[in-house]
C-alpha cells in the first residue's frame, strides 16, 4: 500500500511537470504567433500559414528522427548533408528520367538515407567513438561527397515533372502534401515509441545503458537503429526539401541539423537520453518553423534565426535540467519522508508488541 | 603499466612523424617546389589558427567534455575587435577586450557544464550557433580592413631575414607555454585526474567543478588569441570569419592522440597533427583537390584516428590482462610450492 502511494505520487508529479512542459510550448508559441500577428501584415493568412506547415513539414519528419536518435542518449549531426545529398539525387533522378514512378524515388532516398544513417551507427556502436564526434566527421564526408557528386551542377525546377512540385503547390485539404507526409510520419514515429517494445527499448537504452544492457535489451542493435531510422527520415526528408525548393544544388540543407536539434531539445526530449515525446519534438517544429518564417516576414536577416536557434537550445537544455533536477530532489525528500515514517510506524508496533511480553 | 602507457605515446607520435614525411613525399611529387626551406617553414601559416583553438580544446577533450563553439567564439572576439579598434581606439586595446570577451564566452561555456552539470555537447552545440549568430548581430557588413601592420603583423609577418613566420613562432611559443601548463603543473595534473575519472578526483580532494570550468576558459581563451592570428592572416574581421575550421581543429586534436573519452593526451601530438593537416590540405591543393572534397579526407582522418586509438586501448588492454593472468598463475604456483615446501 505504502510502495503504492508512493509510486503514484511519483508518477502524478513527473506526469504534471510533464504536462507543464507541453503547455510551455504552447504559450511560447502563442507569444511567438501574437508577436508576429502584431508586427507582419501578412503573417495571419491562410497562405502564409500553408508555408509554414510546409516549412514545418521538413524539420518534423527530421525531429522525429532526432527523437529517436537522442533518446537513445546520442546525437545526430549529420542529417543536414543527409538532406543534401538526398535531395540532389531525388531530383537527379527525376530529371534524367521524367517517368519515374514518385514512390520508387522516395524509396531510393530512403534506401540512401539509410545506408548513411547504418554507417553512423556502426561508427558509434562498433567504432565506439562518441556520436558528437561521429557525425560531425560524417556531416563533412557526406557533404563532400554531395560536391563530388554534383561537381558545381545543380537541379532547376523546370527539369523537374509537375507531379513531384505538386507535392509542396497542391494542398488536399488545406493542408499542403507534405504536411500531410509529416503528419504520418509523426504518427506512425509516436505510435512506435509509445507501443512497440523496440521503441520503448530506446527509453531504456537512454535512462541507463548498463541497466538495459542487463535486462538483456541489445543495446548496440539498438542505438544502430535510431541512426538507422533518423537517416532513412532525414533522406525522406532530403525528397521532400527538392519537392520544396525545386533547385537543388550542393549546399542544399546546410545547417538543417540544427533546426532538427533545436526542435528536439524545445520539445522536451531530454538531452541526456531516456525522455521525450514525438509530440513534443514536433511541436517544437512548428515552433522554430513559425518563429523562422515571422523573421523573414519581418525581413530580420539570417542571423537572428543562428541566433535563435543556438539561444533556444542553450535555454531550454537549461531550464530542462534544473527542472529535472529539483522534480528529483523533491521525489528524494518525499520518499526519505516516507521512510522516516514508515521506519517510525514500525517501531511503533514493535513497541506494541513487546508491551504485553 | 607506465612504461607500456609512454612506449604507446612515443608509437602514435612515431606513427605521426612518419604520417608527416609520407604526406611530403607524396607532395615532393607534386611540385618540385615543396620541400624548399621557405615553403616547409610557410606551409602550416593558414592553418595557425586552427592550431591555436585545437590546443585549447585539448584542455577540454582531456578533461573528457568537448567544446565545439570555438570557431564561434573566435568570430565574435574578431567582431569585436574590429567594432573597436573602428571607434579610434588603439588596437592593444582592442585585442585586449577581443581576448577578455573570448575567455568570458568560453567561461560562460564552462559555467554552464560545470555549475549547472549540463552536457558539454548540448550546450556548446547551443553555443556554436548563439555565439555566431551574435558575432552577425555585432557587425554583419563586410569587415574592418584597416589594422596597423604592427599588429596583422602576428599573423602574416615574417622575422629572421623575412623568412620565419611570426604565426608560426606565436604557435611554437604557446603550445610550449600551455605544455608547461599541462604537462609540468599541479593544474595540468588535476585536468588529467578528472579526465579519468571526475569521481575520483572528487573524492582526493580535486576542486572539480573549478577545474572543469578553467579548462573552458582557456578554450575560450585559445579562440581569442587565434583570432588574433585571424585578423592578420587575412587582414579583416568579419562575422563568418573561421566558418568550417570545426573539422580541422576536432581532427587535430583527436589526430593528435588525445582520448576523446578523456584522462590522456599531450601536447606535442597535437601540434605534430596540426602540422600534418596544414601539409595534407597543402598537397592536396597542389593537387588541385577543392575544399568539400579534401574535407572527406579530414573527416576519414578524424573518424580514423579515433578507431585506430580505440583498437590500441583494446589490444593494450587485453595485453595488460593477460600479463595480469599469467601473473597470478606464477604466484600461484608459487604459493603451492611454498606450502608443498612447507609440509
Amino acid at each position: 500500500m505504502n510502495l503504492g502511494s508512493r509510486m503514484v505520487g511519483a508518477n502524478t508529479l513527473a506526469q504534471a511537470a510533464f504536462r507543464l512542459r507541453e503547455a510551455g510550448i504552447f504559450i511560447a508559441l502563442a507569444v511567438a504567433v501574437l508577436f508576429f500577428w502584431a508586427r507582419a501584415d501578412n503573417f495571419m493568412t491562410v497562405s502564409n500559414w500553408q508555408n509554414i506547415a510546409t516549412d514545418v513539414a521538413i524539420v518534423a519528419v527530421l525531429a522525429v528522427g532526432q527523437t529517436m536518435v537522442v533518446l537513445t542518449r546520442n546525437i545526430d549531426l549529420s542529417v543536414g548533408s543527409i538532406v543534401g545529398l538526398t535531395a540532389y539525387i531525388s531530383s537527379d533522378t527525376l530529371a534524367k528520367h521524367q517517368g519515374l514512378p514518385l514512390g520508387a524515388v522516395v524509396l531510393i532516398a530512403v534506401a540512401i538515407g539509410l545506408g548513411l544513417g547504418l554507417v553512423n551507427g556502426l561508427l558509434v556502436t562498433v567504432g565506439r567513438i562518441p556520436a558528437i564526434i561521429a557525425t560531425i566527421g560524417t556531416l563533412a564526408i557526406y557533404r563532400g561527397l554531395l560536391f563530388e557528386i554534383t561537381n558545381g551542377k545543380n537541379v532547376l525546377a523546370f527539369q523537374l515533372p509537375e507531379r513531384f512540385l505538386d507535392l509542396a503547390a497542391k494542398k488536399p485539404l488545406g493542408l499542403p502534401t507534405l504536411a500531410w507526409i509529416a503528419l504520418v510520419v509523426g504518427v506512425i514515429g509516436a505510435a512506435f515509441l509509445r507501443w512497440s517494445p523496440w521503441g520503448r527499448d530506446f527509453y531504456a537504452v537512454g535512462s541507463n545503458p548498463d541497466a538495459a544492457r542487463f535486462a538483456g535489451i541489445p543495446v548496440g542493435r539498438r542505438v544502430m537503429s535510431a541512426f538507422m531510422i533518423s537517416g532513412g527520415l532525414a533522406g525522406l526528408a532530403g525528397f521532400m526539401f527538392a519537392a520544396r525548393f525545386a533547385s537543388v544544388d550542393a549546399v542544399a540543407g546546410t545547417n538543417l541539423e540544427f533546426d532538427a536539434v533545436t526542435a528536439v531539445v524545445i520539445g522536451g526530449v531530454n538531452v541526456f537520453g531516456g525522455s521525450g515525446t514525438v509530440l513534443g519534438a514536433v511541436l517544437g517544429a512548428v515552433l522554430v518553423a513559425t518563429i523562422q518564417d515571422g523573421f523573414t516576414l519581418l525581413k530580420l536577416s539570417e542571423f537572428w534565426k543562428i541566433f535563435f536557434n543556438g539561444t533556444a537550445i542553450v535555454v531550454a537544455v537549461t531550464i530542462d535540467a534544473l527542472v529535472t533536477q529539483r522534480l528529483q530532489e523533491a521525489l528524494r525528500r518525499r520518499r526519505r519522508a516516507e521512510i522516516v515514517a514508515a521506519r517510525e510506524q514500525a517501531g511503533a508496533t514493535a513497541r506494541e508488541r513487546e508491551v504485553p511480553t | 603499466m607506465k612504461r607500456v602507457a609512454a612506449a604507446l605515446l612515443l608509437r602514435w607520435e612515431s606513427v605521426l612523424v612518419l604520417l608527416i614525411i609520407a604526406v611530403g613525399l607524396w607532395c615532393r611529387s607534386l611540385s618540385p617546389l615543396f620541400l624548399t626551406k621557405l615553403n616547409l617553414l610557410d606551409l602550416a601559416t593558414p592553418y595557425i589558427f586552427v592550431g591555436l583553438m585545437a590546443l585549447g580544446l585539448t584542455f577540454v577533450v582531456i578533461a573528457a567534455e568537448i567544446d565545439i563553439s570555438v570557431a564561434s567564439i573566435l568570430a565574435v572576439s574578431v567582431v569585436v575587435i574590429g567594432q573597436i579598434y573602428e571607434t579610434g581606439t588603439s588596437i592593444w586595446f582592442a585585442a585586449t577586450v577581443g581576448l577578455l570577451v573570448a575567455t568570458a564566452l568560453g567561461l560562460f561555456n564552462g559555467f554552464l557544464v560545470a555549475a549547472l552539470a549540463l552536457p558539454s555537447l548540448a550546450v556548446t552545440l547551443g553555443t556554436l550557433a548563439a555565439y555566431r549568430g551574435l558575432a552577425f548581430l555585432i557587425h554583419s557588413g563586410e569587415g574592418v580592413a584597416t589594422f596597423p601592420t604592427g599588429f596583422t603583423n602576428i599573423g602574416i609577418g615574417y622575422v629572421w631575414g623575412q623568412q620565419v613566420p611570426v604565426a608560426l613562432l606565436v604557435f611554437v611559443g604557446t603550445a610550449i607555454g600551455l605544455g608547461f601548463l599541462l604537462h609540468a603543473t599541479r593544474f595540468g595534473r588535476y585536468i588529467y585526474a578528472v579526465g579519468s575519472s571526475r569521481e575520483a578526483a572528487r573524492y582526493s580532494g580535486i576542486p572539480v567543478t573549478s577545474v572543469r570550468m578553467a579548462v573552458f576558459g582557456i578554450s575560450g581563451f585559445m579562440a581569442g588569441v587565434a583570432g588574433f592570428v585571424y585578423i592578420g592572416f587575412f587582414g579583416s574581421s568579419r562575422a563568418d570569419a573561421a566558418d568550417g575550421s570545426l573539422l580541422d581543429v576536432v581532427t587535430a586534436v583527436v589526430l593528435g592522440g588525445v582520448d576523446i573519452f578523456g584522462g590522456s593526451g599531450s601536447i606535442v601530438g597535437v601540434v605534430l597533427a596540426v602540422f600534418l593537416i596544414a601539409e595534407l590540405r597543402n598537397g592536396m591543393q597542389l593537387d588541385n583537390i577543392g575544399g568539400d572534397t579534401q574535407n572527406i579526407v579530414i573527416g576519414c582522418l578524424l573518424l580514423g584516428a579515433i578507431l585506430a586509438g580505440n583498437g590500441i586501448r583494446a589490444l593494450q588492454a587485453s595485453g595488460l590482462r593477460q600479463r595480469l593472468a599469467r601473473a597470478r598463475k606464477k604466484e600461484v604456483v608459487r604459493t603451492k610450492g611454498q606450502a608443498e615446501g612447507i609440509s
